[in-house]
């Protein structure tokens, strides 16, 4: 391979810097601006965890997954469920086994246990079907735990005690999401990426050369509900309120692929750059065109997978490449 | 334990049911079978279409039969702008363009319908009644018996249409394969354009259907989706009986459900039902390519 290093060596390290730039300010954020603030902060960072794992699933692994709530849902319910047994009748777990962090990791465990058992099931569905088989099952949970008010709380939903506060649930979010960001990073980059990327490429060619289009779906499917899970489970940690509506609702499918679409499907950047143009465009939207806002959004996903399929990230990374290219190569070449 | 009676009635109900649904699960089919795509937006068609319905009785006073007309002519027509201005550019492309534009069209219909309608839910009456059929226990009110009649005739014309005349053939060969298709002279890009528009007039004349039978709201469309998929999946790609005997073992499924569990369980169980077939027979009963590929 004939790749000059000193490209992407500068590159990494700036990567590297921003990130830790990134990572610091979002740190210093409740210290330094209002509650209000810290909350906008802290939804952010739970659409970036859903963002990045829903593009380790569909984005790399090519399975266009619209049950993605469903995980959300069930991790914040798992959440629930551990901190607060009571409510919904379960025996209270002993000492630190209901701990909030404990809550949160067995959050991401529950959802990824459906994934396991729900996956090859799922998987005998290719494309368009396992797309709405996703939808179907997210549907069908949503279902099942609003007429299941004993464990739900139904709509009146479920109050959770024993949450950590406000600031250190927000830190801890934080350390999540940077976890998750640098496991994610570390997986398209690793042979288990490649795989993901071989099967969305090319099935049957990926399974020529012995990569087995079963494991490397059920990979991306088990480990995109576990951060799924996470977020929903971070989500009912903050707000210590839930309700089969408000966790399982489609709208976090829809929130977390236009995050996605917008910043750039595929791409590891992409999810970042969303989630901050997202933030912002959630609010201008609410504000201007008020209960439109969904339409919007619709159109905003049709044009951006129709025109800009790499999303801003894929944009502007053109725009910068032609720029460097422009800069090397003075205007004789064009 | 409910009489028997009560569950013969509600069988006999859930069979006219399953009649609209093989209307709607028909276009689905045709849509997938030619173009690859299963069409996201479909339930939120038939939600349109019933708008129709509903809006004409409301607004004009004109029958819900004439509503369906108009539905199906307006559908057909949205149909193929969806094709043209969106899917065009997409089908082909890769599997993902396709799914995500039409989840982005579902959410812009239901969004919209929910701004200009309102989210209560609506329906229509038939306006006039024949005597109910009885037989024995079981009495089938009009407009159940209608709307079945109406939907098992559009079942019909589509099949007739598609085995009589050239255009229908162009479809079918259109969908048996798409480049010898080519090769021989049929513009496979009319083709996906009409397929779509008769895709969309089916859901169109189901919601105008359904819209007699229950209250249609801005919401139904993914739950519709769901069932028209089910009967798909059931019945299998490319086969109107099968699409028939899959709507009508659904829709029985449904009510009996409703009856024994609860209404709000219709949906778990066309989803247990999807399930089971993927497990044990992903072709469907009689279809020849079902499970997502050909």
């Amino acid at each position: 391979m004939n790749v000059d290093l000193s490209t992407f060596v500068p590159s990494s390290k700036r990567g590297l810097g921003v990130a830790l730039v990134a990572l610091a300010a979002m740190l210093v954020v409740p210290f330094v601006t209002t509650s209000y603030e810290t909350g906008l902060a802290m939804t952010a960072l739970v659409y970036l965890i859903l963002a990045l794992s829903w593009n380790l699933l569909a984005g790399y692994a090519g399975q266009v997954s619209l049950g993605h709530a469903a995980f959300f849902g069930l991790g914040a319910y798992v959440a629930a469920w551990v901190t607060t047994p009571g409510a919904a009748g379960f025996p209270q777990l002993p000492g630190v086994l209901a701990h909030p962090i404990v809550a949160m990791v067995l959050g991401g465990i529950g959802p990824a246990l459906l994934a396991l058992v729900i996956g090859p099931v799922m998987f005998r569905l290719r494309g368009h079907y396992f797309s709405i088989g996703t939808l179907a099952l997210a549907a069908i949970i949503r279902l099942i735990l609003t007429n299941q008010r004993s464990i739900s709380g139904g709509s009146t939903g479920y109050y959770l005690n024993g949450g950590m506060g406000e600031v250190p649930t927000y830190l801890l979010t934080v350390v999540v999401a940077g976890i998750v960001a640098v496991a994610t990073y570390g997986i398209v980059n690793s042979r288990l990426g490649l795989g993901m990327q071989a099967i969305h490429d090319d099935e049957t060619a990926a399974s020529g050369l012995g990569v087995s289009p079963l494991r490397y779906k059920m990979y991306a499917f088990v480990i995109s509900s576990f951060f799924a899970g996470i977020a929903g489970a971070l989500y009912a940690l903050n707000s210590l309120y839930i309700n089969p509506t408000s966790t399982l609702e489609v709208t976090w499918t829809v929130d977390t692929l236009v995050v996605v679409i917008l910043g750039g499907m595929s791409t590891f950047p992409g999810p970042f750059l969303g989630t901050v143009v997202f933030m912002f465009l959630d609010n201008a939207l609410t504000s201007i065109v008020g209960s439109l806002a969904t339409t919007v959004e619709g159109v905003l996903i049709i044009l951006f997978v129709i025109f800009l399929p790499t999303g801003l990230y894929g944009y502007l990374k053109r725009y910068v490449s032609q720029m460097r290219s422009d800069d090397a190569n003075p205007p004789a070449e064009g | 334990m409910p009489s028997i009676d009560l569950i013969a009635q509600t069988a006999a109900n859930g069979v006219l049911l399953g009649g609209i649904y093989a209307l709607a699960a028909l276009g689905l089919s045709l849509v997938f079978g030619i173009m690859d795509v299963v069409n996201l937006a479909h339930g939120h068609l038939l939600m349109i279409g019933g708008y129709v319905a509903i809006i004409l009785l409301a607004m004009l006073g004109l029958s819900p039969l004439v509503g369906m007309l108009v539905a199906i002519v307006v559908l057909f027509v949205l149909g193929i702008v969806l094709e043209r201005l969106l899917l065009d550019q997409v089908v082909d492309v890769g599997v993902e363009q396709p799914i995500l534009v039409l989840f982005g069209v579902a959410l812009v219909l239901q969004n919209l319908g929910q701004f200009f309608l309102g989210s209560d839910a609506q329906s229509t009456e038939l306006g006039f009644n024949l005597p109910s059929l009885a037989f024995g226990p079981i009495q089938l009110s009009s407009s159940r018996t209608v709307t079945f009649v109406l939907a098992v005739v559009l079942v019909a014309l589509t099949w007739l249409f598609m085995e009589r005349t050239s255009t229908g053939h162009a479809i079918r060969a259109t969908a048996q394969n798409r480049d010898a298709a080519r090769y021989v002279g049929i513009d496979t890009d009319r083709i996906y354009m009409i397929t779509m528009g008769i895709g969309s007039a089916l859901a169109g004349a189901a919601g105008a259907l359904l819209s007699m039978l229950f209250p249609i709201d801005p919401y139904v469309g993914w739950s519709y989706l769901l069932t028209t998929f089910a009967v798909v999946v059931l019945g299998g790609v490319g086969s109107i009986g099968g699409t028939l005997v899959g709507g009508v073992i659904i829709g029985t499924a449904e009510n009996l459900t409703a009856l024994f569990v609860g209404g709000s369980y219709r949906d778990v169980m066309t989803f247990a039902i999807f399930l089971v077939v993927l497990l044990v027979r992903p072709q469907g009963l009689f279809g020849t390519g079902g499970g997502g590929g050909e």
